[in-house]
């Protein structure tokens, strides 16, 4: 065991002075981030700057009101969100009215236009017309507006209460808040949730993909220049196995360290939010038994690789199984309960992404946490000694790569 | 002393080693020798137990070799290669502490062997920058740091210019006086037959010939001469007197009949040829080394 820590301490130190680790150390998460974060800033940023946009209110009943009802949207320091365009001329039929907007917001004149118009069965139809059809938050505020203007209306028709009017306009929203224990609450909302898990998951692929590559790619090395046969000749390979996956679980464990560092930075600089690290402490132990268990497999599979191609082609199907869970991140979120997920949650290979996804949508169980402690641990265990036994014949094995038999007579001997 | 018992180890249906016994002893050199695949690689792994033998026994004074003994082994493949972008110090002090070494000592030996192999100034340099036969000197020094009871040297000569060659040579005479057991493995015939006072020649995974080197000198025994000349000498298939002959430039070795006295045979060919010199020889470990092999094929 002592070589084995040898061997731990000279793969952590040569592989974090290269040059290698050092630029994804920083660029993993500058990675992350610009994915992951920017399009949430984007999406929900305000924007910044008056736009216009046309009213061509082909029943020509709404035109003043509805202006006034979206001019009531303001930005940054008191400016109207929106300049209010009428396209509406007398003498000019339908058709011809349509069509000079259309052009007009072609020719980025405006922004866009709201077209209101009465069709066949004599009902409203509203439509926001412009180039891109991604803003939802515009679209939203003009439907607020004009179903304002509508209930308005007809309570002022009816005679109503004209306090009865601001009471209606006066809506309640359903805000989601998830908990944790009685009285105390989780963070809310589905965004948070879903960056937060989504990082973690990336964060825990992309270690283990690029620390994997790594080894396989250092053993092939010490392969094809016979250094292997020096190491076997001065410790076992069990030694050898156990002291890689130290080195590399160490290593492993300094980036998640810099990356938190990174991350309460952030927080500090508020780009994400407090409650994307509660439950640190059950993914920090998910993310090291995944890793570790990952390696392992990584080790004994990639000591049967003798090229550079070979090398690629086991860690990519490797790298495949791991991606896998992502698929079910989306439907993970929206039920957590879901056979497919329970039962993903107790596979060892998908094992740690899927829990790192349900520690953070729902609560769960103590002793489904110990169950699936339990199953990762013996499977490392596992691992660890069928990639012993494959490792003590795989970095002797030179030439094409071993059949699926001659791997099984080595599990027997 | 290092004994090797009824080693046999195969390969699904190919016999790498096909029941081999040896005994090497400390304090000499211990030539293994033989063609191209003929089990010698096969035969070191076993010894270094990266490959368990199907059958047979190595003892390292008395004692089975397990990991016990692993820092009593030195060993020098005969594929070069280290940590290309490492430095010198870190991948010599990293090998010499998997050998059981510790901090200041490996210090002090690095230090002495860079002097005595005269590279002391790439200490911090990286593999990559050294020229080749500088690269194997570090792979020579991480094969003896820890001073090892046993040490294995395949081909150790071969990437090394003539003046290297006698400097690693001399560096393997003076380990020799501290009583160490060194195995040999090359097929440099020339250095082996300077170097080794025992030998043992493998062909196809099976002993061929195996002993003392003067002893198997006597015991091919024959009637050698060497000469160099000057012109035509095809007449030798003809003599009867010639059992066999190899020519190298200009020179001739040849092995007479045992009848045949060297000074007639000069007479015969002095007649045909011009001869520069002539002289009465033992065969060399080449000859032996050839004539085994293909008396064997036969």
């Amino acid at each position: 065991m002592k070589k084995a820590f040898t061997v731990a301490k000279w793969e952590f130190f040569e592989k974090i002075k290269s040059k290698a680790f050092i630029i994804s150390l920083f660029l993993t998460p500058a990675i992350i981030i610009l994915f992951s974060v920017l399009p949430t800033l984007l999406a929900t940023k305000e924007s910044d700057s008056t736009k216009a946009v046309g009213i061509l209110d082909l029943t020509q009943k709404y035109f003043s009101e509805y202006k006034s009802e979206i001019e009531q949207y303001k930005i940054g320091g008191n400016f109207p969100a929106y300049a209010i365009l009428n396209n509406y001329k007398e003498d000019l039929s339908s058709d011809s009215l349509i069509k000079h907007a259309d052009q007009m917001v072609i020719e980025s004149r405006i922004d866009g236009y709201i077209l209101i118009r009465q069709d066949a069965e004599d009902s409203i139809k509203v439509e926001y017309r412009s180039k891109s059809i991604g803003n939802f938050q515009d679209v939203a505020r003009f439907e607020e507006a004009f179903n304002n203007l509508r209930i308005k209306r007809k309570l002022i028709e009816e005679n109503a209460n004209p306090a009865l009017v601001e009471f209606i306009k006066n809506k309640v929203n359903v805000n989601q808040i998830k908990i944790e224990k009685p009285g105390e609450e989780g963070k809310s909302g589905f965004e948070p949730v879903f960056f937060s898990s989504i990082i973690f998951i990336l964060l825990l692929m992309m270690m283990i993909i690029y620390s994997g590559q790594m080894l396989v790619r250092s053993m092939l090395e010490e392969k094809s220049n016979r250094l292997i046969e020096i190491l076997i000749s001065s410790c076992t390979p069990k030694d050898l196995l156990f002291g890689k996956v130290f080195g590399l679980s160490a290593l492993g464990l300094t980036q998640i360290i810099v990356w938190l560092i990174i991350g309460i930075s952030l927080i500090g600089a508020a780009l994400i939010p407090m409650n994307a690290f509660e439950n640190i402490h059950l993914i920090f132990i998910y993310f090291i038994l995944g890793f570790v268990f990952y390696t392992t497999l990584f080790v004994g599979v990639g000591s049967i690789v003798s090229t550079e191609q070979e090398a690629q082609q086991i860690t990519s199907y490797l790298s495949l199984l791991l991606v896998l869970p992502t698929v079910f991140i989306i439907s993970a979120l929206q039920n957590p309960e879901s056979t497919i997920i329970k039962v993903l949650s107790y596979i060892p290979f998908t094992l740690p992404s899927v829990m790192i996804l349900r520690v953070n949508v729902s609560p769960i169980p103590l002793w489904e946490i110990a169950a699936t402690f339990l199953i990762m641990i013996l499977s490392i265990i596992i691992v660890v000694n069928v990639s012993a036994k494959i490792f003590r014949f795989g970095i002797l094995y030179y030439g094409k790569m071993p059949t699926l038999n001659e791997i099984k007579s080595w599990l027997k001997e | 002393m290092l004994e090797v018992k009824n080693l046999v180890k195969t390969y699904g249906n190919i016999t790498a080693v096909n029941n081999l016994s040896f005994t090497a002893k400390p304090g000499k050199i211990f030539g293994m020798l033989g063609p191209n695949g003929a089990g010698k690689t096969t035969t070191i792994r076993t010894i270094l137990n990266i490959i368990k033998p199907n059958s047979g026994e190595v003892l390292l004074n008395q004692r089975a070799v397990t990991k016990d003994l692993f820092n009593s082994i030195g060993y020098l493949p005969e594929e070069r290669g280290l940590y290309k972008k490492s430095k010198v110090n870190d991948v010599i002090t990293y090998l010499a502490n998997l050998k059981g070494m510790h901090g200041h000592t490996i210090k002090a030996e690095l230090d002495k062997w860079l002097k005595k192999l005269e590279i002391p100034h790439y200490k911090e340099r990286k593999i990559e920058e050294l020229s080749k036969g500088n690269q194997q000197k570090i792979q020579f020094i991480s094969a003896v740091i820890h001073n090892p009871l046993l040490l294995i040297l395949d081909e150790p000569f071969s990437g090394f210019d003539p003046i290297n060659q006698q400097l690693i040579k001399d560096v393997i005479l003076d380990l020799l006086d501290n009583g160490k057991i060194i195995i040999l493995s090359t097929h440099q015939m020339d250095t082996a037959e300077k170097l080794c006072s025992e030998i043992l020649l493998i062909n196809e995974g099976k002993e061929v010939l195996s002993g003392e080197l003067s002893e198997i000198k006597k015991k091919f025994g024959g009637n050698h001469v060497k000469f160099g000349y000057e012109g035509d000498i095809r007449f030798l298939n003809e003599m009867d007197e010639v059992i066999s002959f190899d020519i190298y430039s200009n020179t001739a070795e040849v092995h007479l009949k045992d009848e045949v006295k060297p000074e007639l045979f000069l007479k015969k060919i002095i007649e045909k040829v011009s001869i520069k010199h002539f002289s009465v020889i033992e065969p060399t470990l080449n000859k032996i080394f050839i004539d085994s092999i293909k008396n064997q094929k036969i």
